[in-house]
């Protein structure tokens, strides 16, 4: 066994290194229903995280996860934005098939020593809750973190708080 | 597409998320106890990126500008592999640095060091079949920050590592030999005493290029993924 490299954080420099043209908007193989996920990032302060970077990946509207993309294009299913000043982010994307649908996420920002993983569900709270992967937190008022909230027809809304009061779900 | 299993450490590498020594966790870290990852998050192998998507020259940070950088030409390279030993293929790695001077090619570094026209200090490339990989670059300066008085960060280059599935996903960074910075580097320090020499490169003469540029190797192990894809 080797032993795993360790993390440190992303600093506030990356912007221009993890650039990807158009990685905000996820490309799929299949078409499918166009939606908008929209959010902030907030620290313990209840300040704007502006340095963070927010990825996100998620199947298809068929369900299907993976397939290659081409040539030079973003691969497949992924989403990679950075937050702007004011915290907020923006991506556009494809409902993901299957009965509870969710985006898996990724933040790392400066502060963060290592990434946090979490997701994010575009359903409704009664349904995340029967999601056997939440088994371990299923009765928690904390399961609402995880939840965005519909905003217009395509358009879900997602805070993210780091810390604190209302802090969001995360992973080990 | 076959599946394998790994069994991973649960040996304590990364750093808490709280380190009071590094100012920017105190707000920025969670508080409550985090959440067993659930099984199959995370685990499903991608993303795929497309050969493409790296072009000729891209690892090679001294060719990006009109002329040659300022700075000490070197040659970082080595191998990725997961915690099992198995090599790490065709994932890709993407880096960013400061230049020889210490500062970065982004609009929020306002350190007083001068840019250079010849060196935007962004670099990225897949590992090969072995998981192997080389990028040509100049060494970064350090510089100051203002985590605490009087603070520099010791001289680094970031990587971040897709690896085959999310749960591989790496940003780290990648530090030189005998730097008397790393010592009083809170973000180094974060990291368990045991594991700090994982971040630091070897000088490694058969990797430079006589005459030309010294040679740093730099191996990376990936978290092992519960379902690793053995072919696209």
């Amino acid at each position: 066994m080797a032993g795993r490299t360790p993390s440190q954080t992303i600093g506030p420099f990356f912007h221009e290194g993890l650039r990807w043209k158009d990685a905000g908007k996820v490309a799929f193989a299949e078409k499918g229903r166009a939606i908008v996920l929209a959010g902030k990032v907030l620290d313990g302060a209840g300040e704007p995280v502006g340095d963070a970077l927010v990825e996100t990946w998620q199947r298809s509207a068929t369900g299907a996860i993976g397939s290659s993309a081409q040539g030079d294009a973003n691969p497949h299913g992924f989403g990679r934005v950075a937050t702007a000043a004011d915290g907020t982010f923006r991506l556009e994307t494809t409902m993901p098939g299957g009965r509870i649908p969710c985006l898996d996420v990724t933040i790392l920002a400066r502060g963060l020593l290592k990434a946090l993983r979490t997701r994010v569900y575009l359903c409704d709270e009664s349904l995340v809750r029967t999601d056997p992967a939440l088994e371990a937190i299923a009765a928690s008022p904390r399961v609402a973190t995880l939840v965005a909230r519909l905003e217009g027809d395509d358009k879900f809304r997602w805070d993210v708080r780091l810390q604190g009061a209302g802090e969001t779900v995360f992973f080990t | 597409m076959r599946a394998r299993s790994v069994s991973a450490t649960h040996e304590r590498v990364d750093p808490e998320y709280l380190h009071p020594d590094y100012r920017s966790t105190q707000h920025r870290a969670p508080r409550e106890a985090l959440v067993a990852l659930p099984a199959g998050a995370f685990d499903i192998p991608g993303p795929l990126v497309p050969p493409g998507f790296v072009r000729s020259g891209d690892n090679d940070l001294t060719t990006h500008g009109a002329s040659a950088p300022q700075g000490e030409k070197i040659i970082v390279a080595g191998k990725v592999v997961g915690e099992d030993g198995r090599p790490v293929r065709r994932s890709l790695i993407e880096i960013w640095q400061a230049n020889a001077s210490g500062r970065y090619h982004h609009p929020a570094d306002n350190h007083a060091a001068p840019l250079d026209p010849n060196f935007a200090g962004i670099g990225r490339t897949f590992t090969d079949d072995e998981g192997r990989y080389r990028f040509v670059t100049i060494k970064p300066g350090a510089y100051p920050w203002q985590n605490h008085p009087n603070a520099w960060r010791p001289q680094h280059i970031h990587f971040s590592l897709l690896g085959n599935a999310p749960v591989q996903r790496l940003v780290t960074q990648m530090y030189f030999p005998g730097d008397p910075l790393l010592v009083l580097d809170p973000i180094y320090n974060s990291v368990p005493e045991a594991a700090r020499p994982r971040l630091v490169s070897a000088l490694h003469m058969e990797t430079g290029i006589e005459g030309i540029a010294l040679g740093f190797r730099f191996d990376i192990v990936l978290a092992g993924a519960k379902s690793t894809p053995l072919e696209p």
